[in-house]
């Protein structure tokens, strides 16, 4: 029970981290490698808000909220929108964002030193809760509760507002979009600016959950990040849900059964399955060929 | 100059391993692949290297690091086969994540087992020093300058542009994409080798997910379209860091800032990477080229060509052809028309094996139709098409996208390239006039160094034609060669294939232009909703009351001219 409650702390930070990575995915077609960047700065200044200026976290997080999205603006404006329309696009903008996320973790470098930063330790209440035999802090269900909730508020938006029209509409179909007055380039950069702001979000519950941050702790989300996305169907929002908890479901389980250094090959092995048995993912769309 | 290698040997040594796995990217990324296994595959063949690199020299003499670097390149080059067995049938964003958990799991295992010293990782003995490294660059750029112009080479940047229409020119992409991911694998693992003998020691996690994208950056930044793109790539990348420390750039930050803003900048602004900045050699110009090979002949007259019974296509309840009769000739000009939807490209898709009939039994030049049956099969057996929707090789130029027409009708070079055979180059030259010839054909041969993606429309429309024509085609199809031409482009087109037809070639033409079919063809079939309605000579299908009323009835008004 203990393993099940850690995985899904764990899971719905991987699946935060997720949703944001396949939302410009599924409506753009395009994987942005700034994403993990963004999380790390993220988690870096919401450590300095609260060290700092002593915020609590319930302050904390709309900024960084705020703060991951106009990062994001300027992903898309620097990294994405300079390559409309080149036959290369998928590879150049891996490679774009790649060095604007280089660029910005360099800058955090500048910022904050290379050292580890950590938290006040009495910046948050201590309480522990127990629930079924196994032991949690609030903090843990903070960070559950924010996660699920802003996964189902962009869920909820996606389906149901104007701007969650036009995103399905412009991935469908950019041009058709355009034809009907959808103003693609607005569409794409608010996609991305709600994209990073629940990457960056994701960044300080990260932070939280294990009250450490350092620079490099978006290299290795990334690649659980992918894997998450994989699993769930590259573009879907529910998927990205469930491949996030089933990440971390497996991860904690394996740690506990097979050992830490094994934990790895559990979340990447399942990814390499996934794409052989069903390239589209749990919850993906058919990929259609055209001739 | 002594002084200078010395106080920067480790900088040029590094330069040339650069180079080395910047080729192992290059190697995929020119067949339009994208792989992240390589930092994986380097790190298997530089720890199995040091299982079997014996104490002294083999036998007294084969040195050591070449038995090493045997052993790494077969590791490396047999992970990769074992990889590509199951992810080949992926593309695009999948294969390059499916390679990357590949990566990371052999780096998770090679961490988890003793004889690699672990996390701790294993001591190698020093091997490696300027000249090794750059001998093996310069004998693996060797090899990828040679590629280029190869039959091989063209194939694969053939699939890179686009794979259906690479298939279509009898080009076995899985196998073509097999090699190209074995290559790079043999590149990945004699990177590792070169690297864990130079730096005297190896940890598996130093062969991460950072690796694979250090090594994709530096291809990328050199360009992944010309042989010397990864060496420009290393260039830059190894020197920048180096320049920025003599310039007094020493802060911890600034460095990686800078690199990140100039990685930036060269995507952004040089599409090709640098060696977008190289100007393009042109080929010596072809005054006289050679006249074209002599080729097998084609059927006589009234050889059967293709032979389909009850044919059908269904596409999840919708019937797009169902239960069609066909039989084409040698000699013949087929006109097949209909409404749009009436199922005629999906026909000239079963025909051309690309999409495999769901019942039905059909032969075409003398292949049987059916879902084991590869499209380029069907190719190299003398079926040759041009598409609907334009499918050229965009960023390859007029001639080029010929010569990948030529596949079929020339023979392999790469090997004898690399010896710089003379037979070779005049394999090379057949091939450039069965080239030249098929364009002089189209009337393109003045059009020849463009980039087809550059050329007009009807330009295309006709390279496209050339294109096919340059497989020596015993059946060619043409899927509404007229779109979007005017009445004397099409005009033109129909005496160029009456004059096709009289060469031997027998056509199957796709057109909405009724009027030029009837012109041309010397038999005409009906599709309406998947069935044959009318089949018989231009003059009484432009008679047939059930032709007009389905089809020309309709298409009458907006096909005359004002």
């Amino acid at each position: 029970m203990q393993q099940l409650l850690n995985g899904i702390f764990l899971g719905s930070i991987y699946a935060l981290f997720a949703i944001g990575f396949t939302l410009v995915f599924g409506v753009l077609d395009r994987l942005n490698l700034a994403h993990s960047a963004v999380f790390s700065a993220s988690a870096f200044v919401g450590i300095e808000l609260v060290a700092r200026f002593g915020l609590s976290i319930w302050v904390t997080l709309p900024i960084i909220f705020v703060f991951g999205g106009l990062l994001g603006l300027v992903i898309e404006r620097v990294a994405f929108r300079p390559l409309k329309g080149r036959h290369d696009a998928h590879f150049a903008g891996l490679i774009s964002s790649i060095a604007l996320g280089a660029m910005f973790l360099a800058l955090l470098q500048a910022g904050f030193g290379p050292d580890t930063r950590r938290f006040p330790p009495d910046a948050f209440p201590q309480q522990r809760l127990e629930f079924a035999g196994a032991v949690f802090s609030v903090l843990q269900l903070v960070i559950v509760v924010v996660a699920f909730a802003l996964m189902v508020g962009l869920t909820l938006m996606v389906s149901r507002s104007r701007l969650g029209r036009g995103m399905r509409a412009v991935a469908e179909n950019p041009h058709a979009a355009a034809v009907l007055g959808v103003d693609v380039d607005r569409v794409t950069a608010l996609t991305f600016a709600l994209s990073t702001a629940l990457g960056g979000v994701a960044g300080v519950l990260f932070a939280l959950n294990v009250n450490s941050a350092q620079i490099s702790m978006g290299s290795s989300i990334e690649l659980k990040g992918l894997a998450v996305i994989i699993v769930g169907g590259l573009g879907s929002l529910p998927g990205a849900m469930l491949g996030g908890l089933l990440v971390g479901l497996a991860e904690v389980f394996a740690v506990t059964y097979v050992g830490s250094s094994w934990r790895d090959v559990i979340a990447f092995g399942l990814l390499f399955s996934i794409l052989l048995l069903r390239p589209q993912g749990i919850f993906g769309a058919r990929q259609v060929r055209e001739i | 100059m002594a002084g200078f290698l010395d106080s920067y040997a480790s900088t040029i040594t590094f330069m040339a391993l650069t180079g080395v796995f910047a080729y192992s990217f290059y190697a995929v990324l020119m067949a339009g692949q994208l792989s992240l296994a390589q930092a994986g595959l380097a790190s298997a063949g530089a720890f199995t290297s040091s299982l079997v690199v014996p104490a002294a020299p083999l036998f007294g003499v084969i040195p050591r690091l070449v038995v090493g670097i045997a052993v790494g390149m077969a590791v490396g080059a047999a992970l990769a086969f074992l990889l590509g067995l199951p992810v080949m049938r992926l593309r695009g964003v999948f294969l390059a994540i499916a390679t990357l958990a590949f990566g990371e799991v052999v780096r998770i295992l090679l961490i988890n087992q003793s004889w690699t010293g672990g996390a701790q990782g294993l001591s190698f003995p020093k091997l490696v020093g300027i000249p090794e490294a750059w001998l093996a660059l310069a004998v693996v750029a060797y090899w990828f300058w040679r590629l280029g112009g190869s039959r091989l080479g063209r194939a694969l940047a053939a699939i890179r542009e686009d794979e259906l229409a690479a298939k279509a020119m009898g080009i076995d992409v899985t196998r073509h994409r097999m090699i190209s991911f074995v290559t790079s694998g043999a590149v990945a693992g004699l990177y590792g080798v070169l690297l864990a003998y130079f730096v005297r020691f190896a940890d598996p996690n130093a062969f991460g997910f950072s690796t694979a994208v250090d090594g994709l950056v530096t291809a990328v930044v050199g360009g992944t379209t010309l042989f010397i793109g990864p060496l420009l790539g290393s260039t830059f990348l190894t020197w920048l860091p180096e320049l920025q420390r003599a310039i007094g750039v020493e802060a911890g930050w600034i460095r990686p800032f800078v690199s990140g803003l100039l990685l930036l900048l060269v995507i952004l602004f040089l599409p090709g990477g640098l060696a977008a900045l190289i100007p393009h050699r042109r080929r010596r110009a072809m005054a006289h080229p050679d006249a074209p090979p002599d080729l097998p002949p084609l059927p006589a007259p009234g050889t059967p060509i293709a032979s389909l019974r009850a044919i059908r296509k269904e596409y999840g309840g919708v019937h797009a052809v169902r239960d069609v009769d066909l039989d084409i000739a040698a000699g013949e000009i087929v006109g097949l028309i209909g409404p749009n939807g009436a199922g005629k490209t999906t026909l000239v898709n079963i025909v051309s094996g690309l999409v495999p009939p769901s019942g039905g039994e059909g032969t075409v030049v003398g292949i049987p139709l059916g879902s084991g049956v590869p499209a380029h099969r069907i190719a190299l057996a003398g079926v040759s098409r041009t598409f609907q929707q334009i499918k050229l090789f965009n960023r390859l130029s007029a001639l080029d996208n010929v010569l990948v027409g030529a596949h079929r009708v020339s023979r392999p070079t790469l090997l004898r390239r690399m010896v710089l055979l003379p037979s070779a180059r005049r394999d090379e030259k057949r091939a450039l006039g069965q080239a030249f010839a098929q364009l002089t054909r189209v009337g393109l041969a003045d059009r020849a160094r463009l980039p087809a993606g550059d050329l007009s429309y009807g330009d295309q429309r006709r390279l496209e034609i050339a294109r096919a024509l340059a497989a020596h085609p015993t059946l060619l199809i043409l899927d509404e060669p007229a779109a979007g031409m005017n009445h004397v482009e099409a005009h033109r087109l129909s005496v160029l294939i009456r004059a096709l037809a009289e060469d031997g070639v027998t056509v199957l033409l796709i057109e909405h232009n009724v009027r030029m079919v009837l012109e041309t063809c010397t038999r005409v079939v009906v599709l309406d909703f998947g069935e044959v309605i009318a089949a018989g000579d231009p003059a009484t299908i432009a008679r047939d009351p059930r032709v007009v009323e389905a089809y020309l009835g309709a298409e009458d008004d907006q096909a005359e001219p004002a």
